[in-house]
């Protein structure tokens, strides 16, 4: 085959762009898993609830953190139409001291033990008792927590000590691995005043049907996922990855386009005698078309092996939020496939357009 | 009957004042196993003759007929088929792809279809052997000498086995010996095998080594015969 050929024969000026479309190709996909990692960390805890809607207090923008519920809110947003159940949420920011100099951010939920949104565990058992904590897996890796340990959750500038039952898999909210404790252990975390001022809930959690747009006196209702969209920064994070993504690709189909532009700009005269002697323009681009799929298919390759050993070496520590799955290695691996054929076209026109009479004109 | 027929055919390139009339009104026949120089000055249409015969360029006017079939009349797709299978070229330049071995070369025209590759495989290996080339069939085109590289042309040529050979030059980059060599081998294989082989030229020798020679001028021929009477006429005039 005469483009692989080609190939073989001419190995330093193809190796190159194939490791140009290596890395390319690595850099899309760091940046993709960075945005899953990313969304991980912002809030998966909370699109981990199992329900569909969030109710939050009107006045919160949806925000998790300054969204405050009564009693009579969470009563109210029980009966609303769609609504099949409901349980109220707490959400705090836990500082805890796990060790000695050693302490890190909590995103602290308090459930009703059974209700719906205490997540099941995967270790351990669920909550039974005051005092009780379930423990998020990345919380266990973040500080060597296991179940049976005592855990101190502040209160005010003390701390009040509860007891590790159960690990959950649940993931982050606001970048913290997640604890959830009882709503009444939450209220007593979150708000030191008078225990007749507390608030009920931060949000509640909703099963039903058709919920979303909902609203009432100091309450309104939108889907999880419009409510993960709204967590501070998320949406600009997004925003940034995915423009990050398209600038790779765009400089991939570049990168391709113009090498082969190149490389066919220099076989031009090449091209003419072989159109001369009875090569079809559609055998002529298909051989070049063929090197193109080549290159980009042994480069995404590359940079998919090197993306796993990166993976099994510098993210197996927790500190970078990078993470893959098949899926996404799957649409980048694609992406840049298809960006090589697509900058390539160029260079099949510019075939096409060779009048085979060069090759009686050069001297 | 003639493999090839030329019936009044003229090409012009431009339009208006800048009209050129590159071939008026040529009419030609060719027999299986001739070999045909042409000859005359730059511009005087006999490189636009031969590619027009190559189904490289259209003529404006006239019929070129190849076995009996007008090639002016093909379309594109068709045009292809008769350059691959009814044409052998040989060009002055670069002929070769660089960076395939003489015989990767001549099995290169396998890879445009249309015939067996068993058969193209000893079909190869017997032009190199006829051309004295089988001791640099494995090298790299880029290493083979002018000399060498011209014979693999010509081998190409013939890979398909075409009625018509059309070179062009094919010693320009040549010294008179090496040129001689392989004028000498492209004749033997024209008659040898039977083909009608027509080749441009702007060197006297080279064209003497040919049966017959046609000299063109502005487009016209000026004088078509056999070597042999040229050089008496020549030789008359002298």
């Amino acid at each position: 085959m005469l483009a692989l050929i080609e190939m073989k024969r001419r190995k330093l000026q193809f190796a190159m762009v194939t490791g140009v479309v290596a890395l390319i190709s690595y850099l899309i996909i760091m940046v993709t898993g960075l945005g899953l990692g990313l969304n991980e960390r912002a809030g998966t805890g909370l699109l981990a609830l199992d329900g569909e809607y969030l109710a939050y207090a009107s006045n919160a923008n949806l925000s998790v953190i300054r969204s405050r519920l009564t009693d009579a809110h969470v009563a109210a947003i029980e009966d609303a139409p769609g609504v099949e159940r409901a349980t109220p949420v707490g959400y705090v920011a836990a500082v805890v001291e796990y060790g000695p100099e050693e302490s890190d951010t909590a995103a602290t939920l308090g459930v009703v033990p059974g209700s719906f949104a205490e997540p099941e565990v995967v270790d351990g058992r669920q909550l039974e008792a005051p005092d009780e904590v379930l423990i998020d897996r990345a919380w266990a890796r973040l500080a060597g927590t296991s179940i049976g340990d005592t855990l101190p959750l502040p209160v005010g500038f003390d701390s009040r000590d509860f007891t590790v039952v159960g690990v959950v898999d649940q993931g982050y909210v606001f970048f913290q691995p997640t604890v959830y404790v009882s709503l009444e252990d939450w209220q007593a975390l979150a708000y030191q005043g008078d225990p007749s001022q507390r608030p009920a809930a931060s949000i509640v959690l909703i099963q039903g049907e058709d919920v979303a747009g909902a609203s009432g006196d100091g309450w309104q209702v939108v889907t999880k996922q419009e409510g993960f969209e709204n967590i501070e920064g998320v949406q600009a994070q997004q925003s940034t990855v995915d423009a990050l993504r398209y600038m790779g690709l765009l400089i991939g189909t570049l990168v391709i386009g113009v090498f082969f532009y190149v490389i066919t700009l220099q076989k031009v005269s090449l091209l003419g005698i072989l159109k001369a002697i009875g090569a079809s323009g559609l055998f002529l681009a298909t051989q070049g078309m063929l090197q193109v799929f080549v290159v980009a298919v042994v480069g995404v390759l590359i940079s998919v092996g090197l993306a796993i050993v990166t993976e099994a070496t510098l993210l197996s520590s927790d500190t970078v939020p990078i993470m893959f799955n098949t899926n996404s290695l799957v649409t980048s691996s694609a992406s840049v496939v298809i960006g090589g054929l697509v900058g390539a076209a160029l260079s099949v026109r510019q075939v096409a357009a060779i009048d085979p009479i060069i090759a009686m004109q050069q001297q | 009957m003639a493999i090839l027929s030329l019936r009044g055919v003229s090409k012009s390139f431009g339009e208006g004042p800048q009209r050129v009339d590159a071939v008026r009104d040529v009419s030609l026949d060719f027999e299986r196993g001739e070999m045909v120089s042409l000859v005359g000055p730059s511009g005087s249409g006999k490189s636009t003759l031969l590619a027009m015969v190559g189904g490289l360029l259209t003529p404006t006017s006239g019929e070129i007929l190849v076995d009996g079939v007008d090639i002016a009349r093909l379309g594109a797709r068709e045009r292809t088929r008769y350059r691959r299978d009814q044409v052998g070229f040989v060009f002055q330049g670069s002929n070769m792809v660089p960076f395939l071995t003489a015989r990767e070369n001549l099995l290169l025209v396998a890879g445009f279809g249309g015939m067996d590759k068993g058969a193209l495989r000893r079909r190869a290996d017997e032009l190199l052997e006829e051309l004295d080339l089988t001791h640099v069939a494995g090298h790299l085109a880029t290493r083979l000498s002018g000399g060498e590289r011209q014979r693999v042309a010509i081998a190409r040529a013939l890979m398909r086995d075409p009625a018509l050979i059309l070179v062009d030059e094919p010693t320009a980059s040549l010294n008179t010996e090496l040129g001689e060599r392989v004028v000498d081998a492209l004749a033997e294989e024209v008659r040898g095998r039977n083909k009608a082989c027509l080749m441009v030229t702007h060197d006297e020798r080279m064209a003497a080594r040919a049966g017959r020679l046609i000299e063109f001028r502005d487009g016209r021929i000026r004088h078509d015969g056999s070597v042999a009477s040229d050089e008496a006429a020549r030789s008359d005039r002298g």
